[in-house]
């Protein structure tokens, strides 16, 4: 899939290259709007990503003028305010989403995906079963196994174990979690969301069983699939 | 803890209510008032002055008809002969005389009863009598008046209800003659005079009282919707302007000079952002390319240092919060907090809080109640509401020692939302409490960088709400707020922060 990163800072571009390089992607970079735009214009890219902060013009009217000339790739805001403006919420509304500076890869990753996975979504039938290893969810009934066991969860543990499950493999944030499980964007001072996956561990990964639920200090969580 | 606590909803809610105000209570109404009020008195005084001179003018004509008329009479009396011709001659004049007045009862028959004349002999007598009505009683009010000649007098008759004005004229052979005149006709015209005034006047008053109502309240309606409008810019709606008027007024100053102020404040706004907006990007991109760095060492792989690594990452995830914490505070406090209100409902929201909160204030041994009554939806900035009630619960988890009760309470009304969060720890700090909503207060054994209450008080100011801090007399704190359900019921009214008791405790910042 091929990128374009519209990033004027050149340690974060660098960052970005190299990291969504080794996640399987052709990255093209632009410092600025003008060029940026005009490599929009001479090649199709699957995703963008745009910071809001350019030197020469607002990332926002980058986006704005590359829609007008009929971009319909998605575009992944990169801000560095908390607080976003309407204009951002307005892009939101119409598929992309946005996300503030600092940010951690996995997150950035996370979106990312989320962003591509939809824009080339064909109506598929949503799987009512899902499987990782020997962990398998009944997407219908709300339950969940593990190695043909039934574990004993309650509604929100189901719904933090769907996403993991969903997200096999690759890394989580808090953030990721508490934006996609309970729907919030807040940063809580107290650890709420790690006790949540020691209890869930403690449901999943029983004695006897290879421990599935990985914590990566500092990032976040993985289910492993392998 | 089953007990809801208790609180007045319809008492704190006066100030959100009370946009139509009664008319008796408007300035139009007192202003109408009192120019009905200095109108009718001075009216009233000229009326006075002009009434005098009319009653006097008319007495004035009266007595001298009453002096000529005497003096006719009195000269026929004395000239002609004393015999049935004079009493013949003097009736007659007496007669024409009295012809030259106005008949009560028109033209008809019988003898005048608006005038009389009576002649009494030396030894006091009548001698001669033309007139209506009886001759005794005017004998005897005529002589219970001890008159003085040919001064005209007011008498009161037996028998006639308007007093009549009587001259006497002594004349040389001892007799007197007295003639009378009614003053009823002098009282009908005052009397009327009267009656038409008071009702011209009643009529000039309310006429002249309604048309300065409807002038001072157009002009006050000017004012009314200039504030109305004021209050209505809020903090984020700094654009729009109050009304002006063509008219070079007072009032239409007042509006140029509002707009002219609302134009620096609009300004001085929009500073704000554009230095917290580049001062946030100066500072995040730096931060997010060290966090980047770090997050490249520690996915290259190397066990040594990454404890390390994962501490300075986490460290700088705080530093974040912190930069976001302090920006948000430093907007509200200036009112600049950019608000995009959407429908929430509080209870769900409430419920998601503490299914998320609940585990890990469990591994703490603290517990978590609420008490709803349902569903409330308030509108309200839905990313600033979550990290306020975040926060809220932060500062309980963090600060309450184990086996505490944490308690929210929430319940509403048509205006505003009420949430109440209480626990039985130790309550607030004597120290801080007076400072609690202020930046960087915090309990001695606090950690965290006191940002919490702030943020909070940051939020709720911003959507026109209010916030109260106190000590429950049983022990424990107690956080009440108050967030309008909607923009329309926000308005400039200066929420109130206040300490309600203050107790020894230790701290809960």
């Amino acid at each position: 899939m091929r990128l374009l990163l519209v990033e004027d800072e050149p340690g974060i571009q660098g960052f970005l290259r190299r990291s969504l390089g080794e996640a399987g992607y052709q990255v093209e970079a632009a410092a600025d709007a003008a060029t940026a735009e005009r490599m929009a214009i001479d090649t199709y890219h699957d995703g963008l990503i745009v910071d809001l902060g350019l030197p020469d013009r607002d990332g926002i009217s980058l986006i704005l003028r590359l829609r007008e000339l009929g971009l319909t790739s998605p575009v992944l805001i990169l801000s560095a305010r908390r607080s976003v403006d309407d204009r951002v919420r307005g892009l939101e509304q119409g598929g992309d989403d946005y996300l503030t500076k600092p940010f951690a890869l996995a997150e950035l990753l996370a979106r990312l995906r989320n962003l591509l996975k939809r824009n080339n979504s064909s109506p598929t039938m949503e799987p009512t079963r899902l499987r990782v290893l020997d962990i398998e969810l009944d997407l219908l009934r709300r339950e969940a196994s593990r190695g043909g066991e039934t574990l004993n969860l309650t509604p929100q543990e189901f719904v933090l174990l769907e996403y993991l499950c969903r997200n096999a493999g690759r890394v989580v944030t808090r953030s990721m979690i508490l934006d996609e499980v309970w729907g919030m964007r807040i940063q809580p001072d107290t650890n709420v969301v790690d006790v949540h996956i020691y209890r869930l561990r403690g449901k999943v990964d029983t004695d006897g069983q290879g421990p599935r639920i990985r914590t990566l200090r500092g990032i976040g969580y993985v289910l492993r699939d392998r | 803890m089953a007990k809801v606590p208790e609180f007045e909803p319809c008492a704190v809610l006066d100030m959100f209510s009370g946009t139509a105000r009664p008319i008796m209570q408007s300035a139009a109404w007192r202003i109408s008032l009192w120019a009905a009020l200095a109108f009718a008195c001075g009216t009233m005084v000229v009326f006075v002055f002009l009434h005098q001179f009319v009653a006097g003018d008319i007495q004035r004509r009266t007595n001298a008809w009453l002096a000529g008329e005497a003096g006719v009479l009195s000269d026929v009396a004395s000239r002609t002969p004393k015999d049935a011709l004079n009493r013949r001659v003097v009736r007659e004049v007496a007669e024409l005389a009295s012809r030259e007045v106005p008949h009560k009862r028109g033209s008809g028959p019988g003898p005048n009863d608006s005038v009389f004349f009576l002649q009494t002999a030396a030894d006091g007598s009548v001698s001669l009598w033309v007139g209506a009505g009886d001759v005794n009683a005017h004998l005897a009010a005529v002589r219970a008046g001890n008159l003085a000649p040919e001064k005209p007098t007011t008498l009161h008759v037996d028998g006639f209800d308007p007093p009549f004005r009587v001259v006497s004229v002594k004349m040389e052979n001892g007799s007197k003659i007295y003639l009378g005149l009614s003053e009823r006709d002098e009282l009908r015209v005052l009397r009327e005079l009267r009656i038409r005034f008071v009702l011209l006047w009643l009529l000039i008053v309310l006429i002249g009282s309604a048309i300065v109502f409807y002038s001072t309240r157009r002009v006050l309606g000017h004012i009314r919707e200039i504030t109305e409008a004021a209050s209505r810019i809020g903090e984020n709606d700094l654009s729009s302007r109050v009304p002006t008027t063509r008219r070079n007024d007072e009032v239409a100053q007042l509006a140029i000079t509002l707009n002219r102020m609302l134009d620096r404040i609009e300004k001085t706004i929009h500073q704000l952002h554009t230095i917290t907006g580049s001062l946030t990007h100066d500072i995040r991109s730096p931060l997010t390319a060290v966090r980047a760095r770090l997050e490249m060492a520690l996915t290259a792989g190397k066990e040594e240092g990454s404890e390390s690594i994962v501490s300075a990452i986490e460290d700088m995830d705080r530093l974040t919060e912190f930069l976001d914490k302090s920006l948000d505070v430093a907007e509200a406090k200036a009112n600049a907090l950019r608000i995009n209100r959407v429908p929430i409902d509080l209870d769900e929201l409430l419920r998601v809080m503490i299914d998320l909160y609940e585990p890990g204030m469990s591994e703490k041994g603290l517990s978590i109640q609420l008490c709803s009554a349902g569903p409330l939806e308030v509108h309200a900035d839905a990313a600033l509401l979550h990290r306020m009630i975040a926060n809220l619960f932060d500062n309980e988890a963090k600060h309450l020692p184990p086996s505490c009760t944490v308690r929210i309470s929430l319940s509403g009304s048509d205006e505003a939302a009420s949430l109440v969060i209480e626990d039985n720890g130790p309550g607030f700090d004597s120290e801080i409490s007076a400072h609690l909503f202020e930046r960087r207060i915090k309990g001695r054994n606090s950690s965290g960088h006191g940002l919490g209450l702030a943020f909070v008080d940051a939020v709720v100011r911003a959507h026109g709400g209010t916030i109260e801090a106190s000590n429950r007399g049983e022990g424990g704190a107690r956080l009440a707020l108050i967030l309008p359900r909607s923009a329309q019921l926000t308005d400039s009214r200066a929420p109130s922060m206040t300490f309600a008791t203050a107790a020894t405790s230790s701290s809960l910042s």
